[in-house]
């Protein structure tokens, strides 16, 4: 069964986000408007009709009065919920502010704003926003101004961002109103700085024992929706659940020769090798504080510093 | 959410209702369990505010299942479903944690209410359940909302005047179906008249004054003397006691038809019998029609087919005459003498020598009560085994049974077939809401015997206490046996009023609510028809109406968009031209260009158009705009070549 489903779900995906696409095109910022909300009843919901026809016929069979009401009254609450559930989703703006950056096999936050409709916060309640085939998933009481969403990055490149689920059962969960977002807006996965760098020419003991003093010196702080869980400090959190507190990774600043990073031209596994070490080398020169600058086959970014210089540097080798 | 205690003390408010109201289908042990279950989940909500453990849960969930199913076969299935239900959704509550299992407490919860319904009809009880069901739809809400919000008045305004026209509009119009299974109805203790006569079961009760039942009458009430409800026929006597026949408690005949003879009066009427878990209904003189969910039985007795477990309401119209004898048979079973009793039968015999023509017997049992010292009262003393002997010549003092009870055992000595028929005799008209309410209070028995093939009635009691036949029951009882009747609060004029009231609007309640039936909605469909084909014409009026309004609406709203108006002019009619104009390049510069490209006359006409169009749009010039829709108007041709033009390049 499962595995069926399993082969059916792309192609289901697949003619879904042809029709999305010609309905919803990506735009910078996205009102949800009556044609791109859908409503479905929830599993829930269909128990509650289940329960109704229930009624139904124990009040024609007792002909009981009575437990018709009843039926029909939560009838005309399930019927009503439907327009409820479509009010608490409509008019809600979505926008992404800055595109999406990280290192590939890690998860990427990416911020997005959400306006309510005529600045009304307590318009919108209990939303659920998800990127489309992302276990990562935010469920906000209000409509907060920012939320970070977590996409976990594949491979290195620039990719344009998926679909965003955004979805509602207020008020009784009986129907789901949800729609799919498309937002022009990308996010870069960098080449994984790679663990050791012989030939940078660091001795790695001397880098080790720093590092394991630096352990204790690496910053906490709480843990915000949209961190990655994998930075989780899990002792902390057995301890005290309430708050659980992340540790911000600092690796120790090791001192590089050469001030130019090149990338020789090969391909292949050799390729993806080399441009994890440039990763690597290029964070390291970045924390020295020196000025540094790139060479690849195709491409040359002379001499800079700062966090500007890095990320100029770090999208050229995505999208080496 | 779960931790909230506002939550759980809902669902334990509503646990507690469901164990109250359901009281009637629980064993005394059962409810006990119950209680003991929700004040362990009281207590640990209030000291520790932590679940049992499942594991607990389950152990005393299958222990306490077991029983009821060992139980399952005194409790009835309905009764058996209704336990089961509960103790689900208390065990429920108990091991709370997950949302989950909260969202499946409420789904259990809505058909609790919905349970409580089979049980109780009565208004008051209704609008309890009816609070419960907003508590429970409110903890629904809770389930689901933000955490701390709470439900805004104007919010629940506007749901309830949505939901409250779909509401009805389906309770009125939605189709019912017929009932199509057998359900197992509760086993509850029936109330009304038994298949038994004793002779103190009507003094017991006559001293409840709980409603059996309410008549409307078409034409106006008949006189109280006619008012003899019957409901049962006592033909079995074993010389203290009455009882049903077996022939009249087998359930095999179905409708009989009715021939009414010409000449007697016919009054159509209808009754709403309250629950008594009785299959036998009430009926005057003789039957001839009623509606489809009763039965007429031999002998004028009128039948439902189930117990009635709720209220239940039915037509009939009836002759007032008395019930044909149906058989030989019947005649004999009537004439049947115990041993015992020896001074009434020898009493019987002497009355029949003395007046051989029945009616003239009959007269002369009437004069005997009349004339000689007998006494009506509710507190008759107790009698012995031959009963019937001893009221008659040494105690005197009895109630309508006693009188009924003599009176056909004599008829019965003097070979006159005789029966006591037990029933309901009276009411108490409320004119100004319409209907006769007879009470438990009302019961009443009397005498049939067989004369000229008809059952004639004779009502012994009348002869002995003419007040209660007259009046009523108070009139013919002494002051202090009045007291018995009558509870302290019920002497309380205000209560009492108060009383009365309910019972006004309970009336209401169960010929509007609980009356409505297909025949009713079938009714109002047909209504419904016949007016829509009359107001047809309006209707389709107002719909184009409507639709007008509709279109204005929408063509006022397209009118309105952000370009100003002497934008739209020029874009208008200069269309193909325009589409050469960069995005960047203000319309009146490419104007301005354009003319440079043309010949005289066209030049002075776009550079014109240009100065007007800058006038209205930037200065808000009112007489620039007409004079450049003059402009535009006059030169349309002139500007169609150069739109031509355009389009050729």
């Amino acid at each position: 069964m499962s595995a069926i489903t399993k082969t059916l779900y792309p192609l289901y995906w697949r003619l879904l986000s042809r029709y999305l696409d010609k309905r919803q095109p990506a735009v910078p910022s996205v009102t949800l408007v009556q044609k791109l909300i859908f409503i479905l009843p929830t599993r829930y919901g269909w128990w509650f009709f289940g329960l109704i026809v229930l009624l139904y016929l124990l009040g024609t069979n007792y002909q009981n009065n009575l437990i018709l009401l009843l039926s029909y009254l939560l009838l005309s609450l399930f019927l009503l919920s439907i327009v409820l559930c479509y009010q608490n989703l409509s008019g809600l703006t979505l926008r992404s502010l800055a595109p999406g950056e990280g290192f590939s096999e890690q998860d990427i936050g990416l911020t997005l704003q959400l306006i309510a409709a005529d600045h009304d916060d307590k318009r919108h309640q209990m939303l659920r926003l998800q990127f489309i085939g992302q276990q990562h998933q935010v469920v906000s009481q209000h409509c907060t101004s920012a939320i970070t969403l977590n996409i976990f990055a594949g491979k290195r490149g620039k990719y344009t961002l998926p679909r965003i689920k955004v979805s509602s059962q207020y008020p009784f969960g009986l129907w789901q109103a949800f729609s799919y977002v498309a937002l022009t807006q990308h996010y870069w996965v960098y080449p994984a700085p790679a663990q050791q760098s012989p030939a940078a020419g660091i001795m790695p003991e001397q880098d080790q024992t720093t590092a394991r003093q630096q352990v204790s010196d690496d910053t906490l702080s709480t843990y915000r929706q949209g961190d990655s869980i994998r930075h989780l400090v899990w002792k902390r959190l057995a301890r005290d659940p309430a708050t659980p507190v992340v540790r911000q990774q600092h690796t120790p600043p090791p001192q590089l020769q050469s001030d130019w990073v090149v990338v020789p031209a090969v391909s292949g596994d050799a390729l993806e090798r080399a441009l994890r070490q440039a990763s690597r080398d290029l964070l390291i020169l970045e924390q020295s504080g020196a000025s540094y600058g790139l060479k690849l086959p195709a491409l040359t970014i002379a001499q800079a510093k700062g966090p500007a210089q890095l990320q100029r540097c770090l999208q050229a080798l995505a999208v080496c | 959410m779960l931790k909230q205690k506002r939550l759980m003390m809902i669902w334990l408010g509503l646990q507690l209702a469901f164990m109250l109201l359901l009281q009637e289908a629980f064993a005394l042990w059962v409810s006990l369990l119950f209680a003991a279950l929700l004040l362990t989940r009281f207590t640990t909500l209030v000291y520790t505010n932590t679940s049992l453990s499942l594991k607990a849960v389950n152990v005393i969930g299958a222990g306490v299942a077991l029983a009821l199913l060992f139980n399952l076969k005194q409790a009835g299935v309905l009764n058996f479903m209704l336990q089961i239900l509960l103790l689900a959704a208390m065990l429920r509550l108990l091991a709370l944690r997950q949302l989950f299992e909260a969202r499946q407490l409420v789904w259990v919860h809505y058909f609790l209410i919905g349970c409580c319904f089979i049980l109780h009809q009565n208004m008051l009880v209704a609008l309890v359940i009816t609070a419960g069901l907003f508590a429970n739809i409110y903890s629904h809400y809770l389930l689901f909302a933000p955490a701390g919000s709470t439900l805004k008045p104007g919010n629940i305004g506007r749901a309830t005047l949505i939901i409250l026209p779909l509401w009805l509009a389906m309770f009125l119009l939605f189709p019912r179906l017929p009932p199509f299974w057998q359900i197992p109805t509760a086993k509850v203790a029936s109330t009304g008249l038994s298949d038994t006569l004793d002779p103190g079961s009507i003094e017991q009760l006559v001293q409840d004054d709980s409603l059996a039942f309410r008549v409307e009458f078409e034409n106006g009430v008949p006189e109280r003397q006619l008012l003899y409800w019957r409901a049962r026929l006592y033909e079995d006597f074993d010389g203290r006691r009455w009882q049903e026949n077996s022939l009249r408690t087998s359930s095999n005949y179905r409708n009989v038809s009715q021939v009414g003879s010409p000449g007697a009066t016919v009054i159509n009427y209808r009754i709403i019998a309250e629950a008594s878990q009785q299959r036998s209904l009430f009926a005057l003189a003789s039957p001839l029609q009623t509606s489809a969910n009763v039965n007429i039985a031999p002998s004028g007795l009128v039948l439902s087919t189930k117990p009635v477990s709720q209220r239940l309401s039915y037509q009939l119209s009836s002759q007032l005459q008395p019930v044909t004898i149906l058989s030989e048979q019947e005649q004999q079973l009537n004439l049947h003498i115990p041993a015992g009793n020896e001074q009434t039968l020898a009493f019987g015999r002497q009355l029949k020598a003395q007046h051989p023509q029945v009616p003239a017997l009959v007269d002369a049992i009437a004069s005997h009560f009349r004339q000689q010292p007998y006494f009506y009262s509710l507190t008759p003393p107790l009698l012995g085994a031959n009963s019937v002997d001893q009221f008659l010549f040494d105690s005197r003092t009895g109630f309508c049974s006693h009188y009924a009870s003599a009176t056909a055992l004599l008829l019965r000595a003097a070979g006159v077939p005789a029966r006591v028929v037990g029933g309901y005799q009276g009411g108490d008209w409320h004119p100004e809401q319409g209907y006769l309410a007879v009470r438990q209070r009302d019961a009443h028995a009397w005498v049939e015997y067989a004369d000229q093939g008809r059952w004639q009635q004779f009502d012994p009691t009348a002869a002995v206490a003419p007040q209660r036949i007259l009046s009523s029951l108070d009139d013919a009882l002494s002051a202090e046996q009045r007291q018995l009747l009558t509870s302290p609060w019920q002497r309380n004029a205000l209560l009492n009023n108060l009383r009365q009231q309910l019972m006004h609007l309970d009336y209401y309640w169960s010929v509007w609510v609980l009356g409505f039936n297909d025949d009713n909605q079938r009714d109002l469909w047909q209504q419904l028809r016949q007016n829509l084909q009359r107001f047809a014409y309006g209707l389709a009026l107002i719909t184009v109406l409507a639709l007008l309004v509709i279109a204005l609406l929408w063509w006022q709203r397209r009118e309105r968009p952000t370009q100003p108006q002497a934008y739209r002019l020029l874009s208008k009619v200069l269309s193909g031209v325009l589409q050469h104009k960069p995005v960047e390049q203000p319309l009146s510069e490419f104007l301005r260009a354009l003319a440079e490209q043309q010949q005289n006359e066209q030049r002075q006409l776009l550079l014109a158009l240009a100065k007007y169009y800058e006038l209205a749009l930037f200065n808000d010039d009112t007489a620039a705009l007409s004079l450049l829709k003059q402009q535009l108007k006059k030169h349309r041709n002139a500007l169609r070549r150069l739109r031509f033009g355009a389009q050729n390049t």
